[in-house]
């Protein structure tokens, strides 16, 4: 992905799109659904400033509850897992790094890059799963839907990003 | 002082994080009925275990009022029931009925639960009543209260252990209600800040009420059972419009001492609300 500034507002508004119309409405066997959206979110530049982050991690959570009628349900989850962007860059990237670059398979290898958005990915649908049920009345329904549609959504974030790899290389 | 502001404003991605997360909380409470009604059911479990300690306290300072009250409420009770079996002995010699119709179906319509009011507002322009009963003791919304006195409000909240009673010195509760004798009916509506009094509404014009005229609840509705003691009129009525009357109603119940009260939970409510609804949809 180019960091040009266009071109990351049409990757927004993109995802944003994708997730109101196409992934909000899959509930694969009743229970996941795929919330790609914080892709963007991954990746952002290594040393963009944190407060940028969380508020375009806010901004695009709230935008997707604009459209999708959960109010406030995504902003929440996605303005703790931009939170967490930093601690997992931290903890799950090589340290030979130079100062600026874009996470992707091709700057952190397949392992850290699966670990990196993994983490991050955990936090965003665990937030997002337990606002929504909202209580732990029933925690293994609770549990199944977190864990098939964190499943789900690491897929296609791999995904995602294997294209996103063939797109840089040509 | 320099250090604090240095501290400050390198970690203030803190700040500006539990800011975001403190506005999508705000969204997701405002906006989603589902969770609202559990942040509610929470806050409202919260409050009463304050509120419980207190009214617990107390409860023993009221003791001897209560008392007497219950005693005073007993004696009544017991002479209207002597007084009726003396009219039953008399009426069954002389109109030698041989058996009565079993309708007892009929007076189980409604059951009462017993409750106590551990926080209440008379001040306020739309008051709440906190009670110790909740949805574990089977109170649901919806239900009507009263106190021995006369009515009190209804249920509109619960939590598992307390629930929350809009008022009748709360504007948005209109019970509706009638003049004993004349059968006719209108919402008794709180305007006045005064706890003392309230108005019943829309009265047909053509009907003379006398001062000291007794109100009581209509029983239209499934909240309330017909006869709950309201009130007496108090002012002779007042032209609102072109069609109805208002009277004012000095309300029996004293809010400002209000401790005792009593649920009603109405056994065929369902039932008769599905009536409703068929009934309204078969219009349509």
């Amino acid at each position: 992905m180019s960091s040009k500034w266009y071109h990351q507002i049409l990757f927004f508004i993109l995802l944003i799109l994708l997730q109101v119309w196409f992934f909000s409405r899959i509930h694969l066997f009743n229970f996941a659904t795929p919330l790609p959206y914080i892709y963007f979110i991954a990746k952002l530049p290594s040393n963009m400033n944190r407060n940028v982050v969380l508020l375009l991690s806010f901004l695009l959570g709230f935008f997707i509850d604009l459209f999708g009628y959960t109010m406030g349900i995504n902003a929440l989850a996605s303005t703790i897992a931009g939170f967490s962007r930093y601690y997992s860059l931290q903890l799950f990237t090589p340290k030979d790094l130079p100062q600026k670059y874009t996470p992707s398979v091709q700057t952190l290898g397949s392992t850290f890059f699966q670990r990196y958005i993994g983490f991050i990915l955990l936090i965003h649908e665990f937030v997002f799963f337990l606002v929504e049920t909202f209580s732990l009345f029933d925690p293994v329904i609770l549990l199944i839907r977190f864990l098939s549609s964190f499943v789900l959504t690491f897929i296609l974030v791999i995904v995602f990003e294997r294209f996103n790899f063939n797109f840089q290389k040509e | 002082m320099r250090d604090l502001i240095n501290f400050i404003f390198k970690n203030i991605h803190w700040l500006f994080f539990f800011l975001l997360v403190f506005i999508s909380s705000f969204l997701i409470i405002n906006n989603n009925e589902f969770q609202r009604s559990k942040y509610l059911a929470f806050k409202t479990e919260i409050i009463g275990k304050g509120h419980l300690v207190s009214s617990y306290v107390n409860s023993y300072l009221g003791l001897r009022e209560t008392n007497q009250k219950l005693i005073r409420q007993i004696t009544e009770q017991e002479s209207l029931i002597q007084k009726l079996q003396q009219q039953l002995a008399e009426l069954s010699v002389t109109m030698k009925t041989p058996t009565f119709i079993d309708d007892s179906a009929r007076f189980e319509k409604y059951e009462f639960i017993a409750a106590r009011v551990i926080n209440n507002n008379v001040s306020g322009v739309e008051n709440l009543i906190m009670l110790d009963k909740g949805s574990n003791q089977g109170v649901e919304n919806d239900m009507g209260v009263f106190s021995l006195e006369g009515i009190v409000g209804r249920v509109i909240h619960t939590s598992p252990n307390f629930s929350v009673v809009i008022s009748l010195l709360n504007p948005k509760f209109r019970p509706s209600c009638k003049v004993v004798g004349d059968n006719s009916f209108g919402p008794l509506i709180w305007k006045e800040r005064d706890p003392r009094y309230a108005y019943l509404e829309e009265l047909p014009r053509h009907v003379v009420f006398h001062i000291g005229d007794t109100v009581v609840t209509s029983g239209y509705s499934t909240v309330f059972p017909e006869g709950v003691p309201v009130g007496v009129i108090t002012s002779s009525e007042k032209q609102t419009n072109d069609n109805f009357n208002s009277v004012k109603v000095k309300l029996f119940t004293n809010f400002i001492t209000l401790k005792e009260v009593f649920i009603v939970k109405m056994n065929n409510k369902e039932e008769v609300q599905e009536l409703e609804n068929t009934f309204e949809t078969n219009v349509e």
